[in-house]
């Protein structure tokens, strides 16, 4: 079943803008907004939340929030618990590479096989959460 | 290289909005610049941890020239480096540069852009070089010691760094003078109950600390604390 946009899940990632880590934070949140659960995921600017924009700071309190971190910073989760948003899972990208020793994600610009390999599990672990808060299909 | 010779660095934040096609645009025409147009003259740092950084973070804008890319009209970038650092030397959003372009693909992913979308990153980016160019002619402070390359890492780069010592390792920490500057200024003194978790919270805001290491590390900062203390009386 369709998600109103109201219901849907929030899916923010930090975009670190130095680290590929930030990149991969970033196109794992497109890959499930867009991809894997669009009728029930969408994204937020994290700036716009931090800037304290009404509706921003409405929908991650109302909302079920899934942040993505490419640094131990925790700029997303520490930004949108700042908020007061309603976080159901923090997912840090530095742990996804833990089954990957050596790979070669690729830069901050640009990802490598390796860097959309991890960067797609990211997003598959973030789908399921996503059907879990939803509902439905549980992993 | 002498410091004389060191090239100002001009610090490019971008709003990288993740909603919106622009939001990529400008992030990919920050990296176009820091890595391939003007490489060693751009420091960036991430807008997140700018708006919710403490001094350290938000003297970005003090320390360095800085130009701002916004995806759109919000200027999130813009109105968060003002508040937070003060002005800035010239500020962009993206749907005004590409006004007459041709119009972009609403790719938001890497993977779907089209060759109009690189076109836009180009030429974005292009007008934040020229810009950089311009912000650094004009520029007649003093900056600190850049800690690292550019492109290497755009979190907290600029900053002026510092060491501790912990278990034997020497450990550099990116801001640490600024933290402790924050913390005198608080009048936190060296020999608080509270001044090891506090220094520690704040650095681990910025630097990765294990848990098995928490207690090393806070007793490493009150130490150097102590030690920047004395030097400034």
């Amino acid at each position: 079943m369709a998600e109103s946009a109201s219901s849907k899940v929030l899916v923010i990632p930090c975009s670190g803008i130095g680290k590929v880590h930030g990149l991969m934070a970033r196109e794992a949140t497109y890959r499930v907004v867009e991809g894997l659960e669009p009728e029930t995921s969408d994204t937020l600017c994290l700036a716009l939340l931090v800037k304290g924009d009404e509706e921003a700071v409405a929908a991650v309190r109302t909302r079920p929030c899934i942040t993505i971190d490419g640094c131990p910073k925790l700029c997303s989760y520490k930004n949108v618990q700042l908020a007061g948003g309603n976080i159901a899972e923090s997912v840090r990208v530095v742990d996804a590479f833990k089954g990957h020793k050596g790979a070669q994600p690729g830069t901050a610009t640009e990802l490598a096989g390796d860097g959309w390999t991890i960067t797609d599990e990211i997003a598959q672990q973030i789908a399921a959460r996503v059907r879990e808060l939803c509902g439905g299909e549980e992993q | 290289m002498s410091m004389a010779e060191e090239p100002i660095k001009v610090g490019i934040i971008s709003c990288a909005g993740e909603e919106i096609p622009e939001g990529t645009i400008s992030r990919l025409a920050v990296r176009r610049v820091l890595e391939h147009l003007r490489p060693g003259q751009t420091v960036s740092i991430c807008l997140p941890l700018f708006l919710a950084g403490n001094e350290g973070e938000r003297d970005f804008a003090r320390n360095f020239p800085t130009i701002i890319i916004d995806g759109c009209d919000k200027r999130c970038a813009q109105w968060g480096t003002e508040k937070h650092s003060g002005p800035v030397n010239a500020a962009f959003v993206v749907t005004e540069m590409l006004k007459g372009a041709p119009p972009l693909s609403g790719a938001r992913s890497g993977r779907d852009l089209t060759e109009a979308d690189l076109a836009a990153v180009e030429l974005v980016a292009e007008q934040l070089a020229a810009a950089l160019d311009q912000a650094a002619g004009t520029y007649t402070g003093s900056q600190p010691a850049a800690a690292g390359t550019s492109s290497a890492c755009g979190c907290a780069v600029g900053l002026p760094s510092g060491t501790i010592q912990v278990n034997g390792k020497t450990i550099e920490i990116a801001g640490l003078p600024l933290i402790f500057q924050q913390c005198q200024e608080d009048g936190l003194a060296a020999g608080s109950p509270d001044t090891p978790a506090r220094l520690l919270a704040v650095v681990r805001v910025y630097h990765a600390v294990d848990d098995s290491e928490e207690q090393a590390y806070a007793a490493a900062l009150v130490e150097a604390y102590r030690t920047s203390l004395a030097s400034d009386r």
